[in-house]
């Protein structure tokens, strides 16, 4: 079940909500787990039973490491390693056998067969929720969690079990043992999640339709014009429908009081590819700055490790979101542009007028794309050629035509939502009228806002599944 | 903000519970004539099908097959999809004058095959003789009514394409320069991808020239409305509620004529050409014949020994009430459904013609010519 379905939002989540807030509050804790636990065992009957054990032997290791860390740091240690053996060893193994049964495959030509395991929803979510907190209790920064129920609970809390923000440990704890209810924080929990809802479904829908018209145009007679147009639909498509996803789990979070991490902020309006990376899956980046990065020497030991570090956290970043050549690939891409932007690249670029910094980054962006979205490496490279203008084909046709003026407005307004710009004049306006300040008007103009934007995203869900059976042709 | 909080949580609350209790409460609906299909009823609970996900997957289709007013949804996003200049849904175009037209894919080989296939039957009925009709659809009729830039592969191109391949002994019927001559009136329906019996009326008039026979003129008809409430496949998928609905004209003869119509070799008989109750379906264009059979047989009080077979798609359907008045019997196959061999059929029955009507679009797609080859 997604967040953005006529299911979840019409049938589990006024369930979800009532249940949580009729339980008492000593079993406020079990019902939000009962609840995470029906909720992913709704898509993933099965592996249900992967997900407790995961649980349960993270919770194990956790107690034992903070049972020695102190006093036999030597067990402490294998405690760790164990636990991160566990993880990485079930990560690999439904996410990545296949994808190494195949590489060996084609490279010493052997002919062993693929395991095709459905991969678990939301695995690579929580393996790194629950790593993270093993190391956090290693090092001591957080107390290991002595309630199985509440680890579990961290474990699967519904809200960011699929698609994130990767939460630490340490973020949640006290809420996990210890939260009230606050009605701004609900408030702005409703008004988060249908931002989220709307960013999903009318703009990454939407504008992913038009992708998957240029793409199926077939990379052998595209325009020039049409190459840039289906990349620069794809970023669009990509970033509406992951941060709408994650503003999705924050505001589904602070409606059962949480507060977790933000996730994405602007991305498009950087100005290099490491900042965009310091607004882009704002949780994943961190994370692998402060398990791996940082733990293999970060920048301080010298040129040699910090291009050896950039070269494996970008390598496996890549691998993080797909079990495919190309994402090493497209992280890799961004392990050289980072580098190259710290070996000097950026204080040149800083000299250069604002707008040619923009252009450098959106352009690198795009290509990044390129290199993300076909699994196939030979057809992004002959996409990326298109876009060059090195396929030898016209610069536009009328299909392109056609697409962009069908998609002007839409593709207009996902650019400016992709910029603070709207966000900023509203606060400008509240501060200088007085009649928005009221609090009447003000009520009425949000209620109004939010009402329309869940209105037609619930219009554009039926709209889904209205699925005429076309006597067609007969 | 206290305020303002609470009215913001209570109205989304509101909003989520009362469309929940609604679904929950309003009775379950086996068929949506909209849809014009089945909806899901609630899934069967059994162990294995919660452990494989099939019941939980069934339980989502369920949920939205069931949802109320779904119209009135699809009428919002509609709305906003045109306030966003968007010119097309579902690969339909939103044409000038409440035309939707459907876009014509560039041929794939499975044309090339249809025209092998012909050749082949060709080949098998020597001595007979046999004419092609195939029917451009709408969009080829009025490409300035078409949105800007909007584009569409030539259907002429590929009806030249098929008369050219076809080898042997075959009568094409220049259905297309007929009906561009009449585009003017309404041959083809704004929301369907059918031609109107006016635009099978055109076609008519062109068969019976090839053939060397004589048609009848229009006033020889009465053309009464007999529905002005027809929304058809471009509808469904254009789905778009502010185009206005299409009426359907039958021509009625002003003369003496009386037919029996023998569904499937004896499943069924009826009296009429036209299966009035499908005026109440959504599915009104099968009225004509009642829609798809595998075979029809149609004798008329026609005695002159004439039999024609007609090999075809549905656009035959609303084009057989003026060919029947020439026949003694007309023998309709859908080879969809019948895949007996039609060569050793015109043998048997000591058929002389035979007329194959497909629309262009419909046979550079259909998988089922191949059944001719036999």
């Amino acid at each position: 079940m997604v967040f953005s379905s006529l299911t979840f939002l019409f049938f589990f989540l006024p369930l979800a909500l009532i249940l949580y807030y009729i339980s008492p509050r000593s079993i406020k804790n079990f019902t939000l787990l009962g609840v995470s636990l029906f909720f992913y065992a709704w898509g993933e009957p099965i592996y249900i039973a992967l997900m407790i054990f995961s649980a349960l032997t993270d919770y194990i290791h956790g107690r034992i490491i903070g049972r020695f860390r102190e006093q036999r740091p030597l067990y402490a240690k294998l405690g760790l390693v164990s636990s991160l053996v566990m993880n990485l060893a079930v990560l690999s193994f439904f996410k990545y056998a296949d994808f190494l049964i195949g590489s060996i495959n084609s490279i010493i030509g052997t002919g062993i067969e693929p395991l095709d395991l459905p991969l678990p929803i939301g695995i690579s979510f929580y393996t790194f929720q629950t790593m993270s907190y093993a190391i956090d209790v290693y090092r001591g920064k957080v107390r290991p969690q002595k309630r199985f129920v509440t680890f579990a609970l961290y474990v699967s809390l519904f809200p960011q079990l699929i698609a994130g923000p990767i939460v630490r440990y340490e973020i949640i704890e006290k809420e996990l043992m210890n939260r009230s209810f606050q009605l701004s924080q609900f408030a702005d929990g409703v008004r988060i999640f249908i931002i989220g809802l709307g960013k999903k479904v009318l703009v990454a829908n939407t504008i992913g339709q038009l992708w998957t018209s240029v793409e199926s145009q077939g990379v052998a007679d595209l325009t020039v014009f049409a190459a840039w147009l289906g990349i620069i639909a794809f970023a669009f498509q990509i970033y509406f429908d992951f941060s709408g996803y994650s503003d999705m789990a924050i505001g589904l979070g602070k409606m059962f009081g949480f507060n977790f991490p933000r996730n994405f902020n602007y991305p498009y309006i950087a100005k290099n590819a490491s900042e965009f990376w310091r607004r882009w899956h704002i949780t994943l980046g961190s994370w692998f700055r402060d398990y791996v990065y940082i733990p293999l020497g970060g920048s301080r030991k010298g040129q040699f490790v910090l291009y050896r570090n950039l070269f494996i956290v970008w390598g496996l970043t890549g691998l993080w979101h797909g079990a495919s050549w190309n994402y090493v690939l497209w992280g890799l891409y961004f392990g050289v542009l980072i580098g190259l932007e710290r070996a000097g690249l950026l204080n040149w670029l800083e000299k250069l007028p604002r707008f040619v910094q923009h252009a450098y980054l959106l352009i690198a962006i795009l290509f990044s794309w390129v290199l993300f979205v076909f699994e196939d490496i030979k057809e992004g490279f002959r996409y990326a050629q298109v876009m060059l203008g090195l396929g030898g084909r016209p610069l536009y046709n009328t299909a392109f035509l056609y697409d962009l003026y069908t998609n002007g407005i839409l593709l207009l307004g996902a650019g400016l939502l992709s910029t603070p710009l709207f966000t900023l004049l509203w606060k400008r306006c509240v501060k200088r009228s007085e009649i928005i300040q009221n609090e009447w008007i003000q009520t009425a103009l949000q209620v109004i806002f939010f009402m329309s934007i869940l209105t037609l995203s619930t219009a554009y869900l039926v709209d889904d599944s209205f699925n005429p059976f076309l006597y067609f042709r007969f | 903000m206290k305020r303002l909080n609470t009215i913001m949580i209570v109205v989304f609350i509101i909003f989520i519970s009362s469309i929940a209790c609604m679904n929950l409460l309003t009775e379950d609906q086996s068929f949506s004539q909209a849809e014009n299909r089945p909806l899901m009823q609630f899934p069967k609970v059994s162990l294995d099908r919660i452990r494989t996900g099939a019941f939980t997957k069934d339980v989502e289709t369920y949920l939205s097959d069931q949802f109320v007013h779904k119209r009135f949804w699809t009428s919002i996003k509609a709305s906003a999809q045109k306030t966003m200049l968007k010119k097309d849904n579902n690969g339909v175009y939103f044409g000038d004058d409440g035309y939707l037209f459907e876009k014509f894919v560039s041929p794939s080989e499975q044309l090339d095959a249809n025209s092998e296939s012909i050749s082949k039957f060709l080949e098998k009925t020597k001595g007979v003789s046999v004419y092609g009709l195939l029917a451009t659809t709408s969009i080829e009729m009025y490409p300035e009514k078409l949105p800007k830039f909007a584009q569409t592969a030539s259907e002429t191109d590929a009806i030249q394409r098929v008369e050219e391949q076809v080898k042997g002994d075959i009568g094409w019927i220049e259905a297309t320069a007929a009906l561009k001559a009449a585009k003017e009136q309404p041959i083809y329906f704004h929301t369907d991808h059918h031609w109107t019996t006016h635009g099978a009326y055109v076609a008519y008039r062109a068969t019976m020239e090839k053939m060397g026979m004589t048609s009848l003129p229009t006033d020889e008809f009465t053309i009464r409305t007999v529905s002005e409430t027809f929304r058809g496949t471009y509808d469904a998928k254009a789905n778009d509620p502010s185009i206005a609905a299409d009426k359907i004209d039958v021509f009625e003869p002003n003369f003496h004529v009386s037919y029996d119509v023998d569904i499937d070799d004896g499943e069924s008989e009826r009296d009429s050409l036209y299966a009035w109750e499908f005026l109440e379906k959504r599915d009104q264009y099968s009225l004509f014949l009642g829609g798809n059979h595998r075979a029809v047989t149609i004798h008329s009080n026609v005695k002159n020994g004439r039999k024609l077979m007609i090999i075809k798609d549905s656009y035959a359907h609303a084009l057989v009430p003026f060919l029947v008045n020439h026949f003694e019997e007309i023998y309709m196959v859908d080879l969809r459904y019948d895949h007996r061999s039609m060569a050793q059929i015109v043998k048997e029955k000591g058929i002389q013609d035979v007329l194959v009507v497909y629309n262009i679009a419909n046979f550079a797609e259909d998988q089922n010519l191949i059944w001719l080859r036999q």
